[in-house]
């Protein structure tokens, strides 16, 4: 999936205003100049430099605003996509209430299946890299995993 | 010498040695399987190496990084796919090698020459490190500002096809790093309110999105072939010491432009490789035999990529400057370590310097049977399903962020720099000056706001000291000769139109 660097330049170029604006806000350290607001401002200034070159530049090879590469013509990529970004989220809204043990081995399971691995290995796969991971990070390395559901 | 001593001693510890050799089996299984590259297994590693004293989580890394770049030959002579980026300059060429029934030849100058590499860019490390330490002690905010900055402009010229996309990857890491609280004046920036992000944006989160779960997203949209690798029958050590004697110019020269090419910020072991093969190519009495299943190209640039692991750790012990990605993560773990990298490292604590330095002989001498065991077992690690890989390492890339913080916020930024380095490496911009501009933007904004207070804003002090000087004309020369080759190059093509 090939954004036309032209669209990439503009959105680049709103960010750098946005963060330009914002960075006038940041307050000065009294009695100097050079406070909190130079960097990110230097640093718009660049990114803002950067949008306009890639304009240019992408205005000059103008081939419609997306160019879509194989993968990307295909639904079951986009599904498969979609499942990796929702197990992550998943794992950050549910793990504290549900605990590490359940939402890691369901995450797995689904991710697995997704990618068309039998039903058996899946479910030994996902039970063996918990119990790993809960055993290095939690007995070996004092991580905290969140309990959930299985804690007091 | 008692420096030294106390160094041995914190390296040969039973339980020092051992994550050394997990490191080192984990790094050749990682380098070795396709897609999973040498910056990833440091990323999957740091997590872990966080609970650990610095020796061993030093040791560990640089084992780790050692092993993955060698290993990643084993998958590129087999199946013709790199593991890792560092391989791709001659995989063709090893792999016609194992068509033509030499594979154990290119395996085992493969190995042979990882080790030699990795050895002459250590002793390079050893010599250059403490001399270069006695120069940067007298470096004030002026010569960090100006090496800051000729670092990342390395990474983005040095690195990518189109510079001004180098640039925005930087721009985007350099944005990132101005998150939170943590800035010379103390103001919270970008945090609208949120408590989490007052910390900033964890870089060890970051590099796991950038290099691992991007690579798990490019993984699930991947048309997937999993090949039969060749067999590798016979002595793996044949021809060893003809090939020393007849290659030993190329072994050299490769060893050299290694180091050097390491130790030049931004620049890391891929890029090594492929200068080396083609120089080895231009220079060959026999440059027709190239691609043709020839070794002489493989032993200059297989010595090549090793030895810019080691290259790399110059800038990033002396300066705090990260010669490549790897280095870059090393920097920001040493600093969780109270390690601080930098030349006073070398006066104050000179006990853990001998012991990176000793760590990365090691490392070098135990890739020889670990490196003969990874290839005799490479079917079996070839073999292993990627498509059941995958899913445990997402899951490994989750906890991992977690565990630094015990917060899901280092999951949800993990998840940004995943969807990020995705995007980013589809549109052909480079993520590593993105990870370089994370690491090392606290350092360039800290130096340039001293430095122009201290010289009440004017931008001529910058030059006014003479290495600050130096290096500043350098930095400028690096950005304008693109420009002028340029315009040169729009002249010279407008010249003929006319005529």
């Amino acid at each position: 999936m090939r954004v036309n660097d032209a669209v990439i330049g503009i959105l680049l170029l709103a960010f750098a205003i946005a963060t330009f604006a914002y960075a006038r806000t940041l307050p000065a350290i009294p009695g100097q100049e050079y406070g909190a607001a130079v960097f990110p401002m230097l640093i718009a200034v660049g990114l803002g430099g950067c949008g306009v070159l890639l304009v240019a530049s992408g205005l000059r090879h103008w081939q419609g605003a997306v160019i879509w590469s194989d993968w990307a013509r295909t639904h079951h990529a986009w599904t498969k996509l979609a499942v990796v970004f929702g197990l992550v989220m998943a794992y950050i809204l549910t793990a504290a209430t549900i605990g590490f043990v359940p939402v890691s081995i369901l995450i797995l399971l689904v991710f697995l299946r997704t990618m068309g691995v039998r039903w058996w290995v899946a479910a030994a796969a996902a039970i063996a890299t918990t119990m790993l991971i809960q055993q290095t990070f939690v007995g070996l390395l004092r991580v905290p995993l969140p309990l959930g559901l299985l804690g007091p | 010498m008692s420096a030294i001593t106390t160094a041995f001693g914190l390296v040969f510890q039973p339980s020092v040695l051992v994550t050394i050799l997990l490191a080192a089996i984990f790094g050749l299984v990682v380098g070795a399987i396709p897609g999973l590259t040498a910056t990833m297994a440091i990323a999957l590693l740091v997590p872990v190496t966080f609970f650990m004293d610095p020796v061993p989580a030093v040791g560990a890394m640089v084992t780790c990084s050692a092993m993955a770049i060698f290993a990643g030959d084993i998958p590129g002579t087999l199946l013709r796919i790199p593991g890792t980026p560092a391989s791709a300059a001659y995989t063709d060429e090893a792999y016609t090698m194992t068509r033509n029934g030499e594979g154990e030849i290119a395996l085992g100058a493969n190995l042979l020459f990882s080790v030699i590499g990795g050895l002459f860019g250590t002793i390079v490390l050893i010599l250059s490190a403490p001399v270069l330490a006695e120069v940067a002690l007298q470096f004030s905010s002026f010569e960090y500002f100006w090496l800051a900055l000729l670092g990342l402009t390395c990474a983005v010229f040095i690195g990518t096809a189109s510079p001004v996309k180098g640039f925005v990857s930087l721009f985007i890491g350099l944005f990132a790093s101005t998150i939170g609280l943590n800035n010379p004046a103390g103001v919270p920036r970008f945090t609208f309110g949120n408590a989490e992000l007052t910390g900033g944006v964890n870089f060890i989160a970051a590099m796991i999105g950038l290099f691992a779960v991007s690579e798990i997203f490019r993984f699930v949209i991947s048309r997937r072939v999993q090949a039969t690798p060749q067999a590798v029958v016979g002595n793996l050590f044949r021809g060893w010491g003809r090939m020393i004697v007849r290659y030993w110019r190329q072994q050299v020269r490769g060893n050299v432009l290694g180091t050097i090419i390491g130790a030049l910020p931004g620049a890391g072991a891929d890029i090594a490789a492929w200068v080396s093969y083609a120089v080895s190519k231009k220079l060959s009495r026999t440059p027709e035999k190239f691609g043709k299943g020839h070794v002489e190209g493989i032993v200059e640039s297989t010595s090549a990529n090793n030895a810019a692991l080691a290259g790399a750790w110059v800038p990033a012990l002396v300066f705090g400057i990260p010669g490549d990605s790897i280095t870059a993560v090393v920097i920001g773990v040493l600093y969780l370590k109270n390690m601080n990298p930098g030349p006073t490292i070398f006066l104050e604590n000179p006990q853990y310097i001998y012991a990176v330095f000793i760590i990365f002989i090691l490392a070098n001498l135990v890739m020889l049977p670990l490196g003969w065991a990874a290839i005799k077992g490479a079917r079996t690690i070839l073999r292993i399903p990627r498509e059941i890989l995958m899913p445990c390492i997402l899951m490994f890339c989750i906890v991992g962020a977690f565990a630094i913080n015990n917060s899901t916020f280092g999951v949800a930024v993990m998840l940004v720099f995943g969807v990020l380095g995705f995007l980013m490496e589809e549109n052909d911009i480079p993520v590593a000056p993105c990870i370089l501009g994370i690491v090392l933007g606290p350092m360039v904004e800290e130096n340039f706001v001293t430095s122009m207070i201290k010289s009440d804003g004017s931008f001529l002090a910058f030059f006014e000291r003479p290495i600050a000087g130096a290096l500043g004309v350098v930095t400028l020369l690096v950005w304008s000769v693109p420009v002028l080759v340029g315009a040169l190059r729009s002249r010279q093509t407008a010249i003929p139109r006319e005529g």
